[in-house]
């Protein structure tokens, strides 16, 4: 009997040996995202000291259709993520190639690299909003001692948000190009050798050789970098607070006003869900666009 | 024996600080609080948190009392103080809560009224009750004493002041204005970009333009809803009075102001005023530390105060922008009373002269009163004075964080030419009415205006 329990339990033992991963996994990811889907269909407010739910999900559906704000803010955050990611990981990939040719100083180099990276955003968004700064800033100045006009970098509709994609891509091309340049150093070097005994070019090399070996950290890199400027606040909320108008208006801002200064927090829930699918279906895309280049 | 050590303690800071009022509050410029257990306080760090931390330092030299205070930047007030109400038990015994947000807690039920903590306590009748945003009338969902509690006291409340470089205007021979006539005059003569802007508003998303631009539309005589307090919420802001208070504050923005006119937030138009790079500027009380510091100012004692100017014809318009101390509902009785102290403390004579002299508004009428009014260093209190005779409460409502980002919004996109001070109008105009009917309100709108 004693036997034969020991032995179920031992036959079970690898079953059981999960269940600490699987309770951390429902405390830290299942409770959380079915509670979001709860708040997402619920209205909640505070009377008595405590909070009361109802449960409202065509009043929160009304609200994100009838959401004013909403619609700039997703095309401003589709073309943040699109032209940031794409120049961070341009910019990535070239250093990435130039540094793997440098014969010394590779070590200093990529030490120099990490340190806009560790700096905090709230320290990036006070030095960036200090040098754009319209009357006091380094670029004007330099601009007007050299002649021209100051630039309302942060004041103007169609400059604004490029202002701010300049300083995400100040912050993470770094982080880019790190990936990219471990995944550089890893080629073999007989491929390269043997691809410049055929006669290749270094142009050649780099786009028929390098690039295609190095799809998978690309992809590595854009979806890191894709999903991280999806959720991108604190570099806009600092420079911009989303203007002027709704120039610079992110959905993760307006998700904020709403959870936060709005106090709405079923609708905020459900704002929350349309981002997480807005960042789903850009993985989506992208992957398939990664599968379409790596069969090309 | 204790009391006596207090009490000559109390007389020799006192003196220390140079109270010299007459009569009564002489004899006791503060309350004898008595032994308390150390209470925490929620608190922002805004311009005048200098003067509130000295005051809190005075406090606990004379009583012996402790005082833990939660510096904490304005953007995480809010949170800190939701979180702190809505757990099991607050951290802090009094949280600062900006006059907007004051609803949401009275609303839920979070505080304690401050007669429930000691039914004998009162405010001073001196003490200014800045709108009576401190009292909630839950049957009524409106900030009034008639019927309302007492829930909450002002430890700081913030006015615009129109400041002007004297030097600067007398050399133009320039009166400080009046009207916004006066202003747009004035502008012609002082305005000469880059190098002088000749006056800055905050014009910024947000708070920044709605506090500002109602300064506008309360001289124009217009409203956001017809008579919220009566229950009509009928929404007025796309009135021909509001369209002209809107495009009165484009033209001071633009004709007077940097090119950025849109992106100035607060501490924009501090920077430029202290730099010298602006001869006048609508700025909050509050502010008015920076601007007589040589550490941070280039124009240290060339700064005047007067009221925020009206429209010609128009009201003298003014709009406060207060914070209110209250006790959690969630904290130990004693803490409670400990905190009720400390509120008893610093709004004493001898506290508030004490919170001046440290820089800060302090918030009762007789300090503004007294000889400090004529010390060069309180240049600014007349002004102040002034424009709190006319200062009211605007969005004292539940919805009022929701109008004023409608608002903050709409008034942004004028300003900065997205649409037409008319459609700006129109369109907050409808986002709020919507606002208030999906909450149930009694609500309409006016016909809307040419756009």
């Amino acid at each position: 009997m004693i036997a034969s329990f020991a032995a179920a339990l031992n036959r079970s033992f690898r079953h059981w040996s999960l269940l600490p991963a699987v309770v951390v996994f429902v405390a830290l990811t299942v409770y959380p995202m079915v509670n979001l889907l709860r708040m997402s269909v619920s209205t909640i407010e505070f009377a008595e000291g405590r909070a009361h739910w109802s449960f409202t999900p065509a009043r929160n559906v009304a609200l994100l259709a009838s959401d004013a704000v909403l619609p700039a803010a997703v095309i401003n955050t589709a073309l943040f993520v699109v032209a940031a990611v794409a120049i961070e990981v341009f910019l990535g990939l070239l250093l990435a190639l130039l540094v793997a040719r440098l014969e010394r100083g590779k070590g200093l180099v990529r030490t120099a690299m990490i340190l806009p990276i560790l700096v905090p955003p709230v320290a990036i968004g006070s030095m960036w909003k200090l040098m754009y700064n319209y009357d006091f800033g380094v670029f004007n100045q330099t601009l007007v001692a050299l002649g021209a006009a100051p630039v309302n970098w942060l004041g103007s509709t169609s400059i604004a948000l490029a202002s701010v994609v300049a300083v995400d891509i100040w912050h993470w091309v770094p982080f880019v190009f790190l990936i990219l340049f471990a995944a550089v150093e890893g080629i073999p070097p007989d491929v390269i050798e043997a691809a410049r005994i055929d006669g290749a070019s270094t142009v050649q090399i780099a786009r028929r050789v390098m690039i295609p070996l190095l799809k998978p950290a690309l992809a590595v890199a854009l979806i890191f970098r894709g999903i991280l400027a999806f959720k991108t606040f604190d570099e806009v909320y600092l420079l911009t607070s989303g203007g002027p108008g709704t120039a610079t208006e992110l959905v993760s801002l307006h998700l904020y006003r709403v959870y936060f200064e709005q106090n709405l927090l079923g609708y905020g829930a459900l704002l929350s869900l349309a981002l997480i699918a807005m960042i789903v279906a850009a993985l989506l895309v992208s992957r398939r666009a990664l599968r379409g280049m790596s069969r090309a | 024996m204790r009391h006596i050590f207090r009490a000559i303690a109390a007389a020799a800071l006192a003196a220390a600080f140079g109270v010299a009022a007459p009569g009564a509050q002489a004899q006791q410029p503060f309350a004898d609080v008595g032994k308390q257990p150390p209470i925490t306080i929620l608190i922002n760090s805004s311009p005048w948190y200098g003067g509130f931390e000295k005051t809190v330092e005075l406090y606990e030299k004379q009583t012996g009392n402790k005082v833990k205070l939660d510096t904490t930047p304005y953007g995480g007030m809010l949170e800190k103080a939701r979180n702190a109400v809505r757990g099991d038990k607050s951290p802090y015994d009094l949280i600062n809560l900006d006059t907007q947000w004051t609803i949401e807690f009275y609303e839920g039920g979070f505080l304690t009224p401050l007669k429930d903590i000691d039914p004998a306590f009162d405010l001073p009748k001196e003490v200014l009750t800045y709108g009576d945003s401190g009292y909630w009338n839950a049957a009524k969902r409106w900030r009034t004493p008639n019927g309302g509690k007492l829930m909450a006291w002002s430890p700081n409340g913030n006015v615009d002041l129109f400041l002007y470089r004297e030097d600067l205007l007398k050399a133009a021979g320039i009166a400080p204005p009046k009207t916004w006539d006066d202003v747009l005059a004035s502008c012609a003569k002082l305005q000469d970009p880059p190098r002088m802007y000749a006056t800055v508003i905050r014009g910024e998303r947000g708070n920044g333009i709605r506090f500002e631009w109602m300064y506008f539309m309360l001289g124009k005589g217009a409203t956001v809803v017809k008579d919220a307090e009566k229950g009509d919420y009928t929404v007025t802001i796309n009135s021909p009075q509001a369209k002209a208070a809107l495009d009165l504050f484009i033209e001071v923005a633009k004709r007077c102001g940097p090119p950025n006119a849109g992106a100035l937030g607060q501490g924009d138009v501090i920077q430029l005023l202290a730099t010298g790079k602006a001869a006048q500027a609508m700025v909050v009380s509050a502010a008015w530390s920076n601007f007589d510091d040589p550490a941070k100012s280039a124009v240290v004692g060339k700064i005047m105060a007067v009221p925020v100017p009206a429209p010609a014809g128009g009201k003298p318009p003014a709009l406060l922008g207060n914070w209110n101390m209250a006790v959690p509902k969630n904290v130990p009785d004693a803490q409670k009373k400990a905190a009720l102290a400390f509120s008893r403390w610093f709004l004493t004579a001898g506290a508030q002269r004490a919170y001046a002299e440290a820089g800060s508004i302090p918030v009762r009428s007789d300090t503004f009163q007294s000889d400090l009014a004529q010390n060069p260093k309180f240049r600014w209190m007349n002004a102040y004075l002034t424009m709190q005779k006319y200062a009211t409460q605007e969005l004292g409502y539940a919805e009022g964080a929701q109008v004023e980002q409608i608002l903050g919004l709409r008034l942004n996109q004028a300003l900065i030419g997205e649409m037409s001070s008319g459609k700006a109008l129109n369109t907050a105009a409808k986002e709020i009415e919507d606002l208030f009917r999906k909450n149930g309100r009694r609500t309409g709108s006016l016909p809307p205006l040419p756009e």
